[in-house]
């Protein structure tokens, strides 16, 4: 006989305003099985929950219905409450009167009836709840981390310094990231490529961490704590293993004139190439499409040159397998194209640049030696204009945010220019200057005050040449007038984008992405680390445009979500696993291709002389999410799933 | 020697051989343009076989009898290119295995018998291809477009109309080749999700989930429309979801063996027009 407590929230305002419990108590009190109802302003406090235990423990009630909000939000909660009260934790349902009821009608009346009818379906439902134990499945305590910039690295450091195995992927064929790429860092202006080689070098040095450069992620398979993945590990055409890194091979190459990746097509590379002097690891790699040996079959000087015969032009691309527990995605940003923007004339003058541009021309490893010269003709500009939200926060041609590093590191170039060109002039347009964080603001200051950096608030409306100058058109807002600088050079700072086939890649690996690609948080305030998929986890400007500090700081976070899950060998997972009917089941395969999770095999089902009389789905608990997905493919309703089985979700839409 | 008298002989030697060890075919009906299944175990008897522009019936639908392929044995069957595919979807849904399934293919024409070359399923994948190429039926297509052509609350009305005519008698699913669930769906009654009772709400239910599980997997044979003793046009019902399923998805049932269902599976490029 079941004895059903039911208990009616009112979250303060957020459903009493709309719901009249009183009236829905009433009516929930006459329903058949019904022991209790009460009303309570916040059952998830501490003295209502006392209540709901109290109530289960006098009443020896069978099954619990609160009246709240949704099951997201306290459904654990209630279910720690009945545990501790001796009901089994799945004899509870939530009944959804906040979410799905009171915050979205008007009319209390009509609200309070649905109110009603929604508490109505869930008592029926948890007449037909059945106990469910929670499944134990073994943690692989081996993480990925996709992406080796500066938040992979660190996610990899901290992960494998607490002594657990990591593997760090990379796909270009150095790991370092964008960070390798920039000149000074802000607030401080220190040298980004000696602040991050030492973790470079630690990375691959680090006895727990496994690099594989030059590689992809192609399929992963699997879910917390025991995610199956496919990487793709490229041809380099250079035996990794006894190559000494010389770099012989380079210098005799005779295809040199290829625009650099690295250098942001400022300086050339050969067709056999590391990216840039510290390379981690320095191995190189023969770029398949430029290498003339690829393309006719003569050439391979680089092969005779090599002293060890480390050059394998037979490599082909292999795939490894690798069992992990747990994912980082760091998978970075890219910069947006600012060629959409015509009237600034990227593309079309050669010394429009952007901001990772100026970065390779003040580095000291760039092309310039770290001098400012300018592309066209290689002579010091005397007058830079820089112009800020070059696609940021516009709605009409670039993307709607900002993208958070553009005023840092703008102040950062004018710096820069001052300390390298000390009679130079510097113009930067400006909407506003965005420099929160710690030192940001007086960073902003000191360029203004102690380098001179000239900012004007305004936009530019238009660019040209004339007379071997770039005539740069805008208005001074503050002033109210329109000002015209003849500049030498331009420099652009453009937005932050997600990589080009972040959307791609975030369907391989299964976690959301926003409209314009970042990767979604489970959570945008309380779980930005982690995503929806239990397991995975985000590091670094693949989620939103992030600085230095907050990547590292992202990375050391999901490594700390990573080592709380590694700190068991086994994992508690939920029990709502769906079951098959052997009896019943046809044997179509329907569910086994609809699964996501690959959680469906096939079973024979033999007589006692071990012939096969049936071959009939079978659902593997420990791969199984819940996810329904077979359910509702199977023809003949031969597989039902626990907590929500076939019975209960029909109780509860006929009650309603 | 005609078609006909030519698969006779055929058939014979196959039996007699121990090829197969039973040939479904045609055989004479209770009128002259009415054909009926004929099931035939010795050489002699293959005397009985018929085959003429009456032979419409998709025979596929036999092949599904408990434990008749079970022994590993062969049997030949009469099909059309319609049935054909019926083997393809069978085959992928691993009802049987088409290495068992010994063909007699032919098509109707103008009420004219044509022989079609090959033996096993996946001979015949020339003739589906130029059946898909051809499209769905320009027949079906018109009357189905009438259809189109009415407001939706016209088009309920209609379907009430019809539905209020079933009967429950479950002619269409036992005649169709797709339908081998040894236990249906209408037939679970803990929960009991359709109801028996031949009311309109009801027949609505089995009506409409019985065109879902045939989205992507009927292959027009027509076989429920002739065989529904109230005359409900089933064909228009089944033609829609096969065009959907060949507008959104490019899918045309029963193509080959390794097809997989087109329900179950997603492509990064399939369109989700309905999605938010």
């Amino acid at each position: 006989m079941a004895k059903i407590g039911v208990f009616v929230c009112h979250c303060g305002e957020n459903i009493a305003s709309m719901v009249d419990t009183a009236n829905l108590v009433a009516a929930i009190s006459e329903h058949p099985g019904v022991e209790i109802c009460l009303e309570y302003k916040y059952f998830c406090s501490d003295p209502g929950q006392e209540t709901v235990k109290r109530a289960v423990r006098e009443h020896n009630l069978t099954g619990v219905v609160v009246a709240a909000c949704s099951p997201r939000m306290h459904e654990q909660t209630f279910r720690k409450a009945c545990a501790e009260a001796g009901l089994n934790p799945y004899m509870l349902e939530l009944a959804n009167i906040r979410e799905q009821c009171s915050w979205v009608h008007t009319d209390k009346e009509e609200a309070t009836e649905k109110a009603i009818e929604i508490t109505r379906s869930l008592v029926e439902k948890v007449k037909r709840n059945n106990k469910l134990y929670p499944i134990s499945v073994p943690v692989t305590r081996r993480a990925m981390v996709i992406g080796g910039g500066i938040a992979g690295i660190q996610a990899a450091l901290d992960i494998a310094s607490a002594g657990r195995e990591v593997v760090l992927v990379e796909r270009e064929p150095s790991i370092g990231g964008h960070m390798s790429q920039i000149s000074e860092t802000f607030p401080t202006l220190d040298c980004s490529q000696c602040i991050l080689t030492p973790r470079m070098v630690e990375a691959v040095q680090h006895p727990n961490i496994t690099v594989m450069t030059y590689s992809e992620v192609e399929e992963v398979d699997g879910y917390i704590g025991n995610f199956t993945v496919k990487v793709r590990r490229k041809a380099r055409y250079v035996r990794m293993e006894t190559c000494t890194g010389c770099g012989d091979c380079i210098q005799k190459c005779p295809v040199k004139k290829i625009p650099s990746e690295f250098e942001c097509g400022l300086g050339n590379r050969s067709a056999i190439y590391t990216p840039f002097a510290q390379a981690v690891p320095n191995v190189p790699v023969i770029d398949r499409s430029r290498c003339t040996y690829f393309k006719n079959g003569k050439c391979a000087i680089c092969k005779k040159t090599c002293q060890i015969d480390s050059i394998d032009f037979d490599q082909q691309d292999t795939i490894e397998t690798i069992e992990v527990g747990a994912i980082v995605v760091a998978t970075g940003f890219q910069v947006q194209n600012t060629s959409l923007y015509g009237e600034y004339g990227y593309g079309r003058y050669k010394d429009v640049i952007t901001g990772l541009h100026f970065e390779r021309l003040a580095s000291a490893s760039g092309p310039t030696a770290g001098k400012i010269l300018r592309p066209s003709d290689g002579k010091q500009p005397e007058t830079v204009v820089f112009i800020q939200c070059a696609g940021s926060r516009d709605v009409s041609k670039g993307v709607r945010y900002c993208s958070k590093i553009c005023c840092m590191y703008t102040a950062k170039h004018a710096m820069l220019y001052a300390h390298k060109v000390h009679d130079g002039d510097t113009k930067i347009f400006y909407m506003d200057i965005r420099a929160a964080g710690k030192g940001y603001d007086e960073f902003t200051r000191r360029a203004i005050e102690e380098d001179h950096a000239g900012y004007v608030r305004g936009r530019v409306s238009k660019l040209y040449e004339e007379n071997g100058k770039l005539i740069v058109r805008g208005v001074d807002m503050l002033l109210g007038r329109p000002v015209e600088v003849a500049a030498d050079m331009v420099v652009l700072a453009t937005a932050m984008v997600p990589q080009p086939d972040a959307k791609e890649f975030a369907k391989i690996i299964g976690i959301g992405y926003d409209e314009y690609g970042f990767f979604n948080e489970a959570h945008l305030k309380l779980r930005p680390v982690e995503t929806a998929t239990a397991g995975i986890y985000l590091a670094g400007a693949c989620q939103s445009p992030k600085d230095i500090p907050d990547s590292v700081s992202q990375a050391s976070a999901a490594a700390a979500k990573i080592l709380g899950l590694f700190s068991r060998e086994h994992l508690e997972r939920e029990p709502v696993v769906a079951t098959v009917s052997d009896s019943t089941c046809a044997g179509c395969w329907g569910c086994a291709t609809a699964c996501p999770y690959n959680a469906i095999d096939q079973r024979d089902i033999t007589d006692r002389n071990g012939n096969v009389i049936k071959r009939v789905a079978s659902v593997n608990p420990g791969l199984c999410q819940g996810c329904g997905t077979c359910v509702s493919f199977c023809r003949s309703n031969s597989i039902d799933l626990a907590g929500f089985t076939e019975k209960q979700i029909f109780a509860e839409v006929m009650a309603l | 020697m005609g078609i006909q008298e030519q698969y006779r002989s055929e058939a014979a030697g196959l039996l007699s051989s121990g090829a197969v060890k039973l040939v479904i075919g045609f055989g004479e009906g209770s009128t002259v343009e009415r054909r009926r299944p004929v099931f035939v175990r010795t050489p002699a008897e293959t005397e009985r076989l018929v085959l003429d522009g009456g032979c419409v019936a998709n025979l596929s639908t036999y092949l599904l009898t408990e434990g008749l392929l079970s022994d590993g044995k062969s049997v030949a069957v009469f099909l059309k290119p319609d049935g054909i595919r019926s083997i393809n979807i069978l085959a992928a849904e691993a009802q049987l295995n088409p290495e068992q399934v010994v063909i007699f293919g032919f098509d109707i024409e103008e009420g004219q018998v044509r022989a079609l070359e090959g033996r096993k399923a996946s001979d015949f994948a020339p003739v589906i291809g130029v059946a898909k190429a051809a499209g769905l039926s320009a027949e079906l297509q018109k009357e189905a477009e009438l259809l189109d052509q009415i407001s939706a609350a016209e088009r309920f009305e209609y379907w009430k109309d019809q539905f209020s005519k079933c009967i429950k008698c479950y002619a269409c699913r036992q005649v169709c080749p797709m339908c081998y669930c040894r236990r249906c769906i209408v037939d679970v009654n803990q929960p009991q999700w359709v109801n028996t009772s031949s009311h309109t709400l009801g027949n609505f239910e089995w009506n409409i989930v019985r065109a879902f599980h045939l989205a992507g997997r009927c292959v027009a044979c027509g076989g429920c429309d002739r065989s529904c003793p109230v005359n409900i046009p089933l064909r228009l019902i089944n033609h829609r979801m096969a065009k959907e399923v060949l507008d959104a998805f490019d899918y045309y049932a029963g193509e080959c063996a390794e097809q997989k269902p087109v329900l179950a599976t997603f492509r990064q490029d399939d369109p989700e027009t309905f999605i938010l």
